[in-house]
C-alpha cells in the first residue's frame, strides 16, 4: 500500500512572512518543522499555520491599536483629556467578546488537531490506511542511556541509531525506555512522544519523500543527551526489503543478556550505529517488565564529572565488550 | 532504612570530602576568587566603617516590611546577577559547541563546558530566575507596596515577615553554596524522575536543588499568608474591597495562589526527598512507583506559580500606565475579575507541561481548552491598559517605558502562548526552544513590570527619584538585547531545536545562535548601563528628592505619607472615601498631609530570631545534602528551642512616643532646615547628612498648614 | 467614582485622617492567619491523598503485601477512639476558657495531650509490628506512600503534644494573657484540624484498603 498525502501540495504556497523569511537563507535551512516531509508532521503544519494567521488577525490590529494610543495621546499631543473616563459598556463588551471568540474558534481546531495527530491513533493515518488497506510496519524502540534501539519484530532484526522506514506505508512504533524518560521525535516526519521505562508508549508515522531525516530525544536524559540522535532513512518499499534482507544476514546477536551489556551508560559521539541480524523475540515485553521488577542501570557517579576521561574509559570497555 | 550511596561517606562528615572542592575546575576557581574579593570589600567596608551595630540593628534584625522587601530586592538582584551571567555561559557554549569539528577545551569534547556542568549552569540559571529573582522580587516590592496602599502601619505578621525573608535567603545561599563546595543538580530547574532518583543522579547536586527549592516554598508560603491576613484584616477604614488599589488585588489573587500551590510542590519535592534518602518508591520506574506522579504534582505548583509571578507584574502595570497617562484605570472591576479569573484558570492547565506524555486525546482537548481560557482574561487585561491611555495625557518617563515595554512582551508571548496552548503545536516542539522563548518573553515581562516598578516606587522607599538619563540607556539596551536573543530562538524553535543542549549537532543552526550570541553582547551593556544608572542616581539623590507624591499624577495611599516613608508608615492612618483615594483628593483640593496632635504608636520589636532560624535552616539544608546526621540534628533541635524560646518573648513590641513622631514628622516637613530627617529605609547612614527637600514632586509635598481645617476628628 | 467627584466635597463633613486609631483586632488576624496555615496544610495532606490515589493500583503493589493485609482494624478503632476524645478534652478545656478557669483550661489540656501520647504510643505498636514482619516503606510504592500518610499525620500529633505543654508552661505563667488566648483558639482550630484529617486517613486510608 502507498498512501499519498494531498494536502502537502496546497499549504507550502501559503507561506506566511515567518516561512517567507527563513527562504531568504536557503531552502535547506535547518527549520525543520517548516520542513514537513511526513503525513503527521504536514498535519501539523497546516494547523500551525490556521493558528498564527488567526492569531496574528488579532495581535495585529492589537499593535497597531496601541501604538496609535501611545501616539495619539501622548501628553502635547491633539488627544483630547478625558481624565474621569474609565467605563464603558460597549468596550467592554468587544474587549470581552475579542478574546472570547478568538479562543472559541481556536480550541475547536485544536481538539480537530489533537484527535488529527493523536500518537495512539492518528486521525489521519488511521484514514488512509482505511483508504489504501495493507500492513503497516511495526518497530519496538527501546531507548536507553543514550542510544536508541530500533528493533523490528516482524522481521526479527534490530538497528542502532539508525531507523529504515518505506516512504507511504505507515510505520507504527511502541516505544520504552530501559533508564529514564526520552522523547520521541523525527521533526520532518513526526512529532514527540514520551519514552518511559517500564512503560510503553505509542506512536506512529509515515513518511510521503525519500530521505534522510534526523531524530533525537527531546528530554533531558543526561550527560549523552546531546548525542543522543538517529538518522531516519526513508525509502521506496522495494530498498527497503533490500536493507531487510541485508540486516539478517548480519551475524550479530541481541538476546536479553547482550542488551543488559548494551543498555549501560553509553555516550554515542562517534553516531555508532549498529544491525543486529536476529533479535529475542520478546525482548521488548522483557525489558519493560525487568525495568518495572525494578530493575535499573546506573549512571556511574564518576562518568559525570569529567567527559573527555569517561570517553577514553568508555573506548576501551567498547573494545573489551560484545553484545 | 537508609539508602545506599556511591562514593565514601563517614559519620563526622558525611559525604563531604575535600574532593568535592572543585578548585581543578578553573571557571569556578575564578568565580571563587571574585566572590570572595567582594566579600572581603563589603566585610571590609562595613568592618572599617563601623557600621556592623548599624547593620544589625536597621537591618538584620528588623521586622519592618519596607526593609525586609529592600533586602528582598537585593537578594533578588543579587541572584538576578548569578542567573544572568549563567545564561551568559550557556548562550556562549552554545555558539561554540555547532558540528562535530568545532572546538573542545577543560574537558570538554565541544565548547568549554562538559555536560555535567552545562547541565547545572542551566539547572541553576532557571531555579534562582524563577525562585530566588523574580521571586524575592515580587514579593519584596509587595511586601514595601501592599501595607502602604491599604494605609497599614505593618504587615500583619513582621516577625513570620522576616522568617520568610532569611529563609528564601538561605535557600539562595545554598544554590550559592554549591558552587564550591560540591556541585548543583544537572537535569533542569523543575527536576525530572526518575533521573533525579540516586540511581541516575548519584551527586549531592540534586539534593542541594531540593533543599534550596523547599526553603524558599517555605519562606514563600509564609509569606503569602502574611500578604492575605494583611489585605484581609489590616485595611485602613473606609476602604471597602472595591475600593482597593488594583495592585493590592493583584497581591490578594497572587498570594492566594501561592497559599494553595506552594504546598503542593512542598510535597512534589518532599516524595523526592524520601526516595533520595529512604529509599521509598514513589517515583521509580520499577517496584511499584510512578513517575507521572511527580509531573503531576510538580506542575500542580507549576503553573499556577507562573501566574503567582506574572499577577504581581500586572498589577504594576495597572498602577504605572494610569499614573502616566495621567487618568483613571479603565475597567477596574473587570481588571479584578479577570486577575481572579488568571488565579482560577492557573489551577486547570497544568498537564499542559506534559502534553506529549501520551494522555488519550480527549484529555489533552480538554488541557488545551483550559489553557486558552486563560487568553481571555489576558486579552482583556491588555485592551483595558490600551483603553486607558486612550483619552489620556501619556508621559514617557521610565517606569511608564518598562511597562509598555512589558505590554508588547505580553502581546508577543501571550501569541506565542496561544499558540503552544494549540496541543498539535506542542507535540512539534515540546521541551524546545520555541516553548523557551515564549517563557522568557513573559518572564521578560515580569522583569520589565518589575524594573519599571523599582523606577516607580523607588523614591517612595528612599526618598529621591532615580536619574532618567543613564537608566533610558539600560531600558534601550535591554530592548535590543531581548529582540537579538530571542527573535532568532523563536526560529530555533521553528528548526526544532530541543533545550538543555550542551553540543548542537547540526550546523545549519549556527547562524541562530551567533545572532542570540550578539544579543547577549547588548545584555551585558544594559548591565553596565544599569551598574552607571544606579551610580548615578545614588551619586545625585540630592537633586532629585521628591516631596510625598513624587510623580505628581500617582493615585494611591502609599503616596499620602512622607518619602522616605517613617518607620511607622502613617503618622494618622488615612480614613478612605474613594477608590483613588489620592487622586479624589487631589480633584477635590484636600490633598494635604495631617500635621499636629501627634500620638504614640506602637510597633514591633526588632529581634534577631528571624536570623538565627534561617541560619539554622541552612545548616540543616546543608547538613542533609552531605548526610551529616548529627549536624542535621542539632540545627533542628536548635531552631524548635528557639521558637518555643520565641513563645515566651513577652517584649516583642515597641512603642514609638509621640514627641519622635513629631520630631520625624517635622524633620520631614520642614527638610531644609538640615534637622534630622525622618527614619526612612536608608536609615541616618546615607541621608544623615542630607537635606530634604520637599514640594519638588507634588501637591503633597509641602504642607504648611499646621492646622487644616479638615483636621481629624476622632470617631 | 467620576459621578461622585463632579459635585462640590465639603471638607469639613469628611473624615480624611483617624486619630486614636485603636489598631487592628489582634486576635482575630491571628486566627484567620491560622485558618491560612491550615488550609496550606490541608493541601499538603489533598496532594498526598491524590498520591495515595495514584499509588493504590495492582501494579504499585510490586509484590509487597496488599492493604488487607497489613491494616489492623483493632489498632486503627483505638487510634481513632483515642484522637476523638483527646479533640473532646480539648473541647471542655476551651469551655474552661470562657469561664477564667485556670485548673480547668489545664487539667483538659493535660487529659488531651495524654490522649495524644496514647495516640502515638497504638499507631508506634501498629507500624512497629509491620516493621518487624518485613513490611517497610522500601516494599513497594503503596507501603511507600501508607506510611508517610499516617507518619506525617502522627508528626503532627507530636507537634501538637510539644505545642500544648508550651501552653500549659505559658498559662502558668501569664495566665490568659493576649498572646496565650489566641494561640490556645489557634491549637484548638489545629488539634480539631488533626481529628478531622483522621477521619480522611480512616476512609481512605484504612476503609478504602479494607475494602480494594
Amino acid at each position: 500500500m502507498f498512501i499519498k498525502n494531498k494536502r502537502s501540495k496546497t499549504w507550502p504556497r501559503l507561506v506566511l512572512p515567518l516561512a517567507l523569511l527563513t527562504l531568504g537563507g536557503c531552502s535547506r535551512s535547518g527549520l525543520f518543522l517548516l520542513e514537513p516531509e511526513g503525513l503527521i508532521s504536514q498535519t501539523f503544519y497546516h494547523y500551525f499555520m490556521l493558528d498564527v494567521g488567526i492569531m496574528l488577525l488579532i495581535i495585529i490590529p492589537t499593535v497597531v491599536l496601541t501604538i496609535w494610543a501611545m501616539w495619539r495621546y501622548r501628553k502635547g499631543g491633539n488627544g483630547s483629556y478625558h481624565p474621569q473616563w474609565s467605563h464603558s459598556y460597549a468596550i467592554e463588551a468587544v474587549v470581552w467578546g475579542i478574546p472570547l471568540l478568538t479562543v472559541g474558534v481556536l480550541s475547536y481546531l485544536s481538539v480537530k488537531a489533537i484527535y488529527d495527530v493523536n500518537p495512539y491513533n492518528p486521525g489521519v493515518i488511521a484514514k488512509a490506511q482505511q483508504a489504501a488497506g495493507g500492513d503497516p510496519v511495526e518497530v519496538d524502540v527501546i531507548a536507553t542511556d543514550w542510544r536508541w534501539l530500533f528493533i523490528y519484530p516482524q522481521q526479527h532484526i534490530a538497528s542502532v541509531d539508525e531507523l529504515v522506514v518505506p516512504v507511504g506505508t505507515p510505520v507504527r512504533f511502541r516505544l520504552t525506555s530501559t533508564s529514564v524518560v526520552n522523547d520521541f521525535i523525527i521533526p520532518q516526519l513526526v512529532g514527540m512522544i514520551d519514552v518511559m521505562p517500564g512503560m510503553r508508549t505509542k506512536q506512529a508515522l509515515v513518511a510521503d519523500k525519500a530521505g534522510t531525516y534526523v531524530g533525537y530525544s527531546a528530554d533531558y536524559s543526561g550527560a549523552g543527551l546531546s548525542w543522543m540522535h538517529f538518522q531516519t532513512k526513508a525509502v521506496s518499499p522495494a530498498q527497503f526489503e533490500q536493507w531487510v534482507q541485508s540486516a539478517q544476514q548480519s551475524p550479530q546477536h541481541l538476546s536479553y543478556a547482550g542488551f543488559n551489556r548494551f543498555a549501560r551508560p553509553y555516550i554515542a559521539v562517534g553516531g555508532d550505529q549498529q544491525i543486529f541480524g536476529q533479535v529475542q523475540p520478546d525482548l521488548f515485553d522483557q525489558v519493560v517488565g525487568e525495568v518495572m521488577r525494578g530493575k535499573v542501570w546506573p549512571t556511574p557517579m564518576a562518568m559525570t564529572e569529567n567527559m573527555v576521561n569517561y570517553m577514553k574509559k568508555q573506548r576501551a570497555e567498547q573494545k573489551a565488550g560484545d553484545y | 532504612m537508609l539508602v545506599h550511596l556511591q562514593g565514601p561517606w563517614n559519620p563526622l562528615l558525611g559525604r563531604l570530602t575535600l574532593q568535592q572542592i572543585p578548585y581543578e575546575n578553573p571557571i569556578l576557581l575564578g568565580t571563587f576568587i571574585f566572590a570572595a574579593i567582594l566579600g572581603v570589600i563589603v566585610l571590609g567596608a562595613t568592618t572599617r566603617y563601623g557600621k556592623w551595630g548599624y547593620v544589625w540593628r536597621e537591618w538584620l534584625t528588623t521586622v519592618d516590611h519596607k526593609k525586609i522587601g529592600v533586602m528582598y530586592c537585593l537578594v533578588g538582584l543579587v541572584m538576578l546577577f548569578r542567573g544572568f551571567i549563567d545564561a551568559l555561559m550557556i548562550r556562549t557554549q552554545q555558539a561554540i559547541a555547532i558540528g562535530p569539528n568545532s572546538p573542545g577545551a577543560l574537558g570538554a569534547v565541544h565548547g568549554y563546558l562538559t555536560p555535567f556542568h552545562v547541565g547545572q549552569i542551566y539547572t541553576a540559571h532557571g531555579l534562582i530566575m524563577v525562585v530566588f529573582a523574580a521571586t524575592p522580587l515580587l514579593v519584596g516590592i509587595m511586601n514595601i507596596i501592599v501595607p502602604l496602599q491599604i494605609g497599614a502601619r505593618d504587615m500583619a505578621y513582621p516577625y513570620l515577615n522576616a522568617l520568610g525573608l532569611w529563609l528564601t535567603t538561605a535557600g539562595g545561599a545554598l544554590v550559592m553554596l554549591s558552587l564550591f563546595v560540591g556541585n548543583f543538580a544537572h537535569g533542569g530547574w523543575y527536576g525530572f524522575v526518575p533521573y533525579f532518583e540516586l540511581p541516575y543522579s548519584p551527586g549531592v547536586g540534586v539534593d542541594y536543588w531540593m533543599w534550596a527549592f523547599q526553603l524558599s516554598v517555605l519562606g514563600t508560603t509564609m509569606g503569602s499568608i502574611n500578604l492575605i491576613a494583611t489585605i484581609v484584616k489590616m485595611r485602613a477604614p473606609g476602604m471597602t474591597w472595591m475600593r482597593m488599589p488594583i495592585f493590592t488585588w493583584a497581591s490578594l489573587s497572587t498570594n492566594l495562589i501561592a497559599l494553595t500551590s506552594f504546598p503542593v510542590l512542598m510535597v512534589a519535592l518532599g516524595l523526592l526527598g524520601m526516595d533520595r534518602y529512604l529509599g521509598t518508591h514513589f517515583y521509580t520506574a520499577g517496584m511499584g512507583g510512578n513517575l507521572m506522579l511527580y509531573n503531576d504534582l510538580f506542575w500542580i505548583w507549576g503553573h499556577p506559580e507562573v501566574y503567582f509571578l506574572i499577577l504581581p507584574a500586572f498589577g504594576m502595570m495597572s498602577e504605572i500606565i494610569p499614573t502616566f497617562s495621567e487618568k483613571t484605570l479603565f475597567g477596574y472591576a473587570t481588571m479584578v475579575i479577570a486577575s481572579f479569573a488568571i488565579g482560577g484558570v492557573s489551577w486547570g492547565v497544568w498537564l499542559h507541561h506534559f502534553f506529549t506524555m501520551a494522555a488519550a486525546p480527549n484529555v489533552n482537548s480538554f488541557y488545551s481548552i483550559t489553557t486558552m481560557l486563560v487568553g481571555i482574561p489576558t486579552g482583556v487585561k491588555v485592551f483595558n491598559w490600551i483603553f486607558t491611555m486612550y483619552r489620556g495625557r501619556v508621559r514617557y518617563e521610565l517606569p511608564m517605558l518598562w511597562a509598555l515595554l512589558a505590554l508588547f512582551l505580553l502581546l508577543v508571548g501571550g501569541m506565542t502562548g496561544m499558540m503552544n496552548a494549540f496541543a498539535s503545536n506542542d507535540y512539534m516542539w515540546h521541551n524546545g526552544l520555541f516553548v523557551v522563548a515564549h517563557f522568557h518573553m513573559m518572564v521578560l515581562l515580569i522583569a520589565a513590570s518589575v524594573f519599571g516598578a523599582v523606577e516607580y516606587w523607588f523614591p517612595k522607599v528612599f526618598g529621591f527619584k532615580l536619574e532618567q538619563k543613564w537608566g533610558k540607556w539600560f531600558f534601550w539596551f535591554m530592548v535590543l538585547g531581548t529582540g537579538w536573543v530571542f527573535v532568532p530562538m523563536f526560529f530555533l524553535g521553528m528548526a526544532g531545536m530541543t533545550r538543555r543542549l550542551d553540543y548542537i549537532p547540526y550546523t545549519q543552526w549556527a547562524p541562530y545562535l551567533h545572532i542570540t550570541l550578539v544579543g547577549m553582547a547588548f545584555y551585558v551593556v544594559a548591565v553596565l548601563f544599569f551598574v552607571a544608572h544606579l551610580y548615578v542616581s545614588l551619586r545625585d539623590r540630592e537633586k532629585n528628592r521628591v516631596g510625598a507624591d513624587a510623580w505628581g499624577t500617582s493615585r494611591n495611599l502609599e503616596w499620602m505619607t512622607h518619602s522616605p516613608v517613617p518607620a511607622y508608615n502613617f503618622a494618622f492612618i488615612p480614613h478612605v472615601n474613594a477608590r483613588d483615594e489620592w487622586a479624589w483628593r487631589k480633584e477635590n483640593g484636600i490633598a494635604e498631609l495631617h500635621a499636629g496632635d501627634y500620638e504614640d504608636i506602637h510597633m514591633p520589636k526588632n529581634t534577631g530570631i528571624p536570623l538565627f532560624l534561617g541560619l539554622l535552616s541552612m545548616g540543616l539544608a546543608f547538613a542533609l545534602v552531605w548526610r551529616i546526621w548529627w549536624l542535621a540534628l542539632l540545627c533542628l533541635v536548635l531552631m524548635v528551642a528557639l521558637i518555643i524560646i520565641r513563645s515566651f518573648d513577652r517584649d516583642t513590641d515597641t512603642t514609638i512616643p509621640a514627641r519622635e513622631v513629631e520630631r520625624v514628622e517635622r524633620a520631614a516637613r520642614d527638610g531644609s532646615s538640615g534637622s534630622v530627617p525622618p527614619a526612612g529605609v536608608l536609615g541616618d547612614a546615607v541621608i544623615a547628612t542630607s537635606t530634604v527637600r520637599s514640594g519638588s514632586g507634588g501637591i503633597g509635598g509641602n504642607t504648611t498648614s499646621p492646622r487644616p481645617s479638615w483636621a481629624p476628628r476622632n470617631r | 467614582m467620576s459621578a461622585s467627584t463632579t459635585q462640590k466635597i465639603d471638607p469639613n463633613r469628611l473624615t480624611l485622617w483617624e486619630r486614636h486609631y485603636p489598631g487592628h483586632d489582634m486576635i482575630s488576624t491571628r486566627t484567620f492567619g491560622f485558618w491560612l496555615y491550615m488550609l496550606t496544610d490541608a493541601m499538603v495532606y489533598a496532594a498526598l491523598f491524590a498520591s495515595l490515589g495514584v499509588l493504590s493500583h495492582a501494579v504499585n503493589l510490586a509484590g509487597g503485601p496488599p492493604p488487607s493485609a497489613i491494616i489492623n482494624p483493632v489498632y486503627a478503632y483505638g487510634e481513632t477512639i483515642t484522637l476523638f476524645l483527646s479533640v473532646l478534652a480539648y473541647g471542655y478545656s476551651m469551655v474552661a476558657l470562657k469561664s477564667g478557669s485556670r485548673g480547668g483550661v489545664v487539667g483538659g489540656m493535660f487529659v488531651s495531650m495524654l490522649l495524644g501520647v496514647v495516640f502515638l504510643a497504638i499507631a508506634a505498636t501498629d507500624m512497629g509490628h509491620l516493621f518487624a514482619q518485613g513490611v517497610v516503606p522500601e516494599t513497594s510504592g503503596f507501603l511507600s506512600i501508607f506510611f508517610t500518610i499516617l507518619i506525617y499525620h502522627a508528626l503532627h500529633i507530636v507537634v501538637g503534644v510539644v505545642w500544648m505543654l508550651v501552653m500549659i508552661a505559658q498559662i502558668a505563667r501569664d495566665g490568659f494573657s493576649a498572646n496565650v488566648v489566641y494561640r490556645l483558639i489557634n491549637l484548638r482550630l489545629f488539634w480539631h484540624f488533626q481529628a478531622v484529617i483522621w477521619v480522611f486517613v480512616f476512609t481512605f486510608v484504612y476503609l478504602q484498603g479494607m475494602v480494594a
